[in-house]
């Protein structure tokens, strides 16, 4: 079994570096962790970087997710060859474009991009936001996913997330004690469906909602709460259609051996307890 | 020796009730139940009656009064003849409520003060409560009548008669925005600088933030205006939604409303927009609420 310990970071590929830079400095909030022209890397929290937008067609979405050592990164390798998930190792050159020591790339079942990552680098500084938005972290993914019960499967059974709740067929999935760190979510292609940075506050979470509002960034679902974790959100467009989202308050599951999924109806109350609706699709 | 224990004791007791001065009472009730959620009380004096709480009422829709009045609970019959003295020395217009008054305000004595500005309020003794417990209309996480806002354009003289004669509290300002405490809680009263007499609007409290956000997106959906918010003042921490209620009438829903400390002196924020909402939001069309304006 592949033990993903947690999300490393997400690369984007940006049609507009500048426009990119601007988003994730004005809007999103981000500190730039380092520019080098093709690639901005942008912090969140005490990690070196947890997203990466570089020159390059924005379909091209990858998620990082750590292991533990170069020995379990070797094991999951050849777990997907046997799979039969085509695997890269990543080169000397590729590692340092990352920030880690050692990473493997592979589709999963839909074809998103993922990669397994050894030593992540962190900083010494510590982060310094460019707005006063209350980012506390990079948190969670959502994945684009073709057929939920078949990446369920992958995501359960050949990795270690386990399911944390259900809304219709979409699982919610953990891989440590926070509700999910991997949100799978129906769509025709493979893709990145949002990246999720957890705020300090319900007070973060609103200002945000006005403080975006006002920079014509467009507002896709919220501010609202999720029934399933609980967590109060906005949801937001930046750059080449990608949605973010700010949260917090998101539950964690305490008692691992007992936890059992809850199945929730697939309908707008699932993904709003508040009763915002989604413009999305 | 017994006016002397009278004047010693705050008279304010509680915000009881707010007696809205409508023109199609029905069209307003219809609002009160299916979009407010209060519970409509069958009597026979008042038909167009609700409650919000453990109390016999709070609202009460008035058809064919003048303006708009609120009533408040005064400790007793010694503070309240005290306090009859106080304001006629001071030049405030008062009159002992009749019996028929008393009995549609479902309280045992009344004075009908008019303060400097011309809002009127009443001073009332032992307001009713009711042994039945609160059930609302709908599910809107009401818990009770929390505060109202009042436009003060006398707001020396207005703060004269809640604070030296009433015992209220001034607990924060907001350029001239003053809110009053009578109890525990931060505000009950805030009087907003105006031109003109009146409410400003009514609040009633909820049990969550929760409720305030889906009362929200609950209005929003009914096509009815929200004027300021979701925000949260800074001032009182309470997270609050404004919106249109019936022929110009404003509501609000909070929670979150601060207990004020023994030690708290009262603390000016400056005349803008974030004083009254740290969240960002503006109100675009009552003056009241846009410090900028008022100054």
């Amino acid at each position: 079994m592949i033990e993903l310990k947690d999300l490393s970071y997400v690369r984007l590929g940006a049609s507009n570096l500048e426009d990119a830079e601007s988003f994730a400095t004005k809007c999103l909030g981000l500190q730039i962790g380092e520019e080098t022209g093709k690639a901005l890397y942008l912090r969140s929290d005490d990690r070196a970087h947890t997203l990466c937008y570089f020159e390059g067609d924005p379909s091209d979405q990858t998620v990082g997710f750590e292991v533990e050592d170069e020995s379990k990164l070797n094991a999951a390798a050849a777990t997907l060859d046997q799979l039969g998930h085509p695997v890269h190792a990543g080169t000397p050159s590729e590692c340092a474009l990352r920030k880690v020591k050692a990473f493997v790339g592979f589709k999963d079942p839909t074809g998103n991009q993922i990669e397994l990552v050894v030593r992540p680098e962190r900083s010494g500084k510590r982060y310094f936001a460019t707005r006063d938005a209350g980012i506390t972290g990079f948190s969670h993914v959502g994945l684009s996913t073709t057929d939920p019960a078949r990446d369920e499967r992958f995501w359960t059974q050949v990795c270690n997330a386990r399911v944390s709740d259900r809304i219709g067929d979409i699982a919610l999935m953990r891989v440590n004690a926070i509700h999910h760190t991997i949100a799978l979510a129906p769509g025709r292609a493979a893709g990145i469906h949002h990246v999720n940075h957890q705020v300090e506050s319900n007070d973060d979470v609103l200002r945000s909602y006005y403080h975006l509002s006002g920079q014509r960034v467009p507002i896709v679902f919220g501010p609202g709460r999720h029934p399933t974790s609980g967590a109060r959100f906005l949801y937001f467009q930046g750059p080449d259609g990608m949605v973010f989202e700010y949260s917090v308050g998101v539950d964690e599951i305490e008692d691992e051996e007992t936890h059992r999924p809850r199945q929730f109806g697939f309908e707008p109350s699932s993904l709003c307890m508040w009763g915002s609706k989604s413009a999305r699709r | 020796m017994s006016t002397e224990a009278a004047s010693s004791r705050i008279p304010l007791v509680q915000l009881c009730y707010v007696r809205l001065a409508v023109a199609e009472p029905q069209a307003a009730a219809t609002f009160a139940t299916d979009i407010l959620g209060l519970q409509h009380v069958p009597n026979k004096l008042e038909p167009f009656l609700f409650r919000s709480d453990q109390r016999y009422h709070t609202l009460c829709l008035a058809a064919g009064v003048q303006r708009s009045s609120i009533g408040v609970e005064i400790a007793g019959d010694r503070e309240l003849d005290a306090a009859a003295e106080a304001m006629a020395a001071g030049g405030f217009s008062l009159r002992e409520a009749t019996e028929q008054e008393c009995g549609q305000r479902f309280v045992r004595r009344a004075l009908i003060v008019e303060d400097a500005t011309g809002n009127e309020i009443d001073l009332v003794l032992r307001p009713a409560q009711s042994g039945r417990r609160y059930f609302p209309s709908r599910d809107a996480g009401i818990t009770g009548l929390q505060s109202v806002g009042l436009r003060s354009r006398a707001i020396e003289n207005d703060l004269r008669l809640w604070t030296t004669i009433l015992g209220a509290k001034v607990t924060d300002r907001v350029g001239e925005v003053t809110y009053l405490g009578i109890d525990q809680k931060h505000h009950r009263v805030v009087l907003y600088p105006s031109d003109k007499p009146g409410l400003v609007y009514v609040s009633y409290a909820v049990e969550s933030m929760d409720a305030v956000m889906q009362n929200n997106y609950f209005v929003q959906e009914r096509q009815i205006k929200v004027m300021h918010g979701p925000g949260r003042e800074p001032t009182s921490g309470q997270i609050f939604v404004r919106f249109a209620g019936p022929e110009g009438h404003v509501f609000s829903y909070g929670f979150g409303l601060n207990d004020i400390g023994p030690g708290h002196r009262p603390r000016q924020f400056t005349a803008e927009a974030s004083s009254l909402c740290e969240w960002g939001s503006e109100c675009a069309d009552i003056a009241e609420l846009q410090p900028a304006l008022t100054r």
